[in-house]
């Protein structure tokens, strides 16, 4: 089973918090749209990716498993 | 010997003089109290208040954010605060994208410009933070966003300022504060309609070409009440806000000089000084829900059909949530818990960014201006507020 980012584009609104914590997953390009560089949840980036989550202000990122 | 009973009186003097200390008698006996007189509940713990932001769904915005509202059981006039979705979701949308942090960095230049201006007018040997610095410059950045022409802009202060003032014991609106509602809607209702006839490149004009869907899924334009609602709260949460947090600062820096010195010796620290004033004296202190269907929190339950208080500034210094809660610390793993100072959730501060820009631009040409201050502590005087709390004023005297 592989674990997954979803982002709710209909919440997130472009703050940012998440590319600070993990930029290798998380880009906002220069339109302030967000973008999934990395997809799957790995061992590496799972601590990083879950604090992402819990710091969205907006509670626009998740994790779906597959 | 027991306690005397733990009672929250949100208009009572001294809870406006000092809500932390029964902040945390809620938290510690009554995560989820009860007031039996006034029949409403309130959550302080932070795993409650954030669990209540997330569930929109059964904490619902729609009656109102304040106890006199929620308890009408009337329909508010239509405004974001007052939406749940999906209504909510077509609103924020119309504005989101003008606030990202780093569209607001093009507000920049603006809020550096009044910042200095209003610092270059006080008298460094006596003045007022509050008075004379925070409360002018905010409202000049937000209104002049939102399109006011610069002769009113300081009039929606003091408009705001009236609207939120409570006598102690007061909930319901008095004729004052509503007054203050009419004057300052009707203000917004003829510039509205002024920008009809000759849009400019401002707020109000970009609501006005806006279209969002209806019940049916139709496009439709925004009437001149609902720009005029939004415009009104755009004014109050962009001003009066940040005013209070940097009163706030600049006492709280006093009474611990050793971190105004640690952001002497490097600014860098600066955008981590404007969080924990975010959660160490935010100006929000709760929002007002209504419980469509009863709800579930770590802490228990909240029955359908009640106002509830989501108090966030109770939850931000909760020790179960922070480490050392209620002790300022500027050097504080930010990561620890959310900072509800500006909210989260479908409802967190739309201006957020522009906050922190504020606050850190005022910051850094305050510890430019008065690398040692005092506050006369005597002078200090508390607002009388519904839902943020601060300073009215916070008399300051530059040191040599």
């Amino acid at each position: 089973m592989t674990q997954k980012v979803v982002v709710d584009f209909g919440l997130c609104e472009s703050n940012g918090v998440c590319m600070g914590i993990i930029p290798e997953v998380f880009q906002l390009d220069d339109q302030d749209f967000l973008h999934i560089l990395q997809e799957e949840v790995t061992p590496q980036n799972e601590h990083q990716i879950r604090e992402a989550v819990r710091q969205c202000p907006r509670q626009a990122i998740s994790i779906s498993d597959e | 010997m027991t306690k005397p009973k733990l009672k929250f009186n949100p208009v009572a003097q001294e809870y406006f003089e000092n809500p932390y200390e029964i902040y945390k008698r809620m938290r510690d006996e009554a995560p989820i109290y009860y007031d039996e007189e006034e029949d409403f509940y309130a959550l302080t713990r932070h795993a409650d208040v954030a669990a209540a932001l997330k569930d929109y769904e059964s904490f619902s915005s729609s009656r109102g954010c304040d106890l006199g509202m929620v308890r009408t059981g009337e329909v508010p006039q239509r405004s974001i605060i007052f939406m749940d979705p999906p209504d909510h979701r077509h609103m924020r949308s119309l504005l989101n994208k003008a606030f990202t942090p780093r569209a607001i960095q093009s507000q920049r230049d603006t809020v550096v410009e009044l910042v200095e201006h209003y610092l270059s007018k006080v008298d460094p040997d006596n003045f007022d933070v509050v008075q004379d610095f925070s409360g002018p410059f905010p409202v000049e950045v937000i209104t002049r966003m939102a399109g006011v022409p610069e002769d009113f802009r300081q009039q929606v202060r003091h408009w705001i300022d009236t609207s939120l003032e409570r006598e102690p014991g007061q909930i319901e609106l008095s004729e004052k504060n509503m007054q203050a509602n009419i004057d300052s809607a009707m203000y917004y209702y003829s510039l509205v309609q002024e920008r009809r006839e000759s849009p400019q490149d401002d707020m109000i004009s970009r609501l006005i070409a806006a279209e969002i869907p209806d019940d049916e899924g139709n496009l439709r334009k925004l009437d001149d009440i609902e720009i005029t609602g939004f415009t009104t709260l755009l004014g109050g949460a962009g001003a009066e806000t940040v005013t209070k947090l940097v009163g706030s600062a600049v006492v709280e820096f006093a009474r611990h000089p050793e971190q105004w010195q640690m952001l002497l010796d490097d600014r860098s620290k600066v955008p981590d000084a404007v969080e924990e004033l975010l959660r160490y004296v935010g100006p929000v202190q709760y929002n007002v829900r209504y419980t469509l269907k009863e709800a579930h929190l770590p802490s228990g339950t909240v029955p359908a059909h009640k106002p509830v208080f989501l108090m966030k500034a109770a939850a931000n210094r909760d020790p179960r949530a922070f480490d050392n809660a209620e002790t300022f610390d500027i050097t504080r793993d930010k990561a620890q818990s959310q900072n509800l100072g500006l909210g989260y959730g479908i409802h967190s501060c739309l201006g957020a960014a522009l906050a922190r820009l504020e606050t850190t631009i005022a910051l850094e040409h305050l510890l430019d201006f008065m690398p040692r201050y005092e506050v006369n502590f005597a002078g200090l005087q508390r607002v009388t507020m519904q839902n943020v709390a601060g300073y009215h004023n916070v008399p300051v005297r530059v040191l040599k």
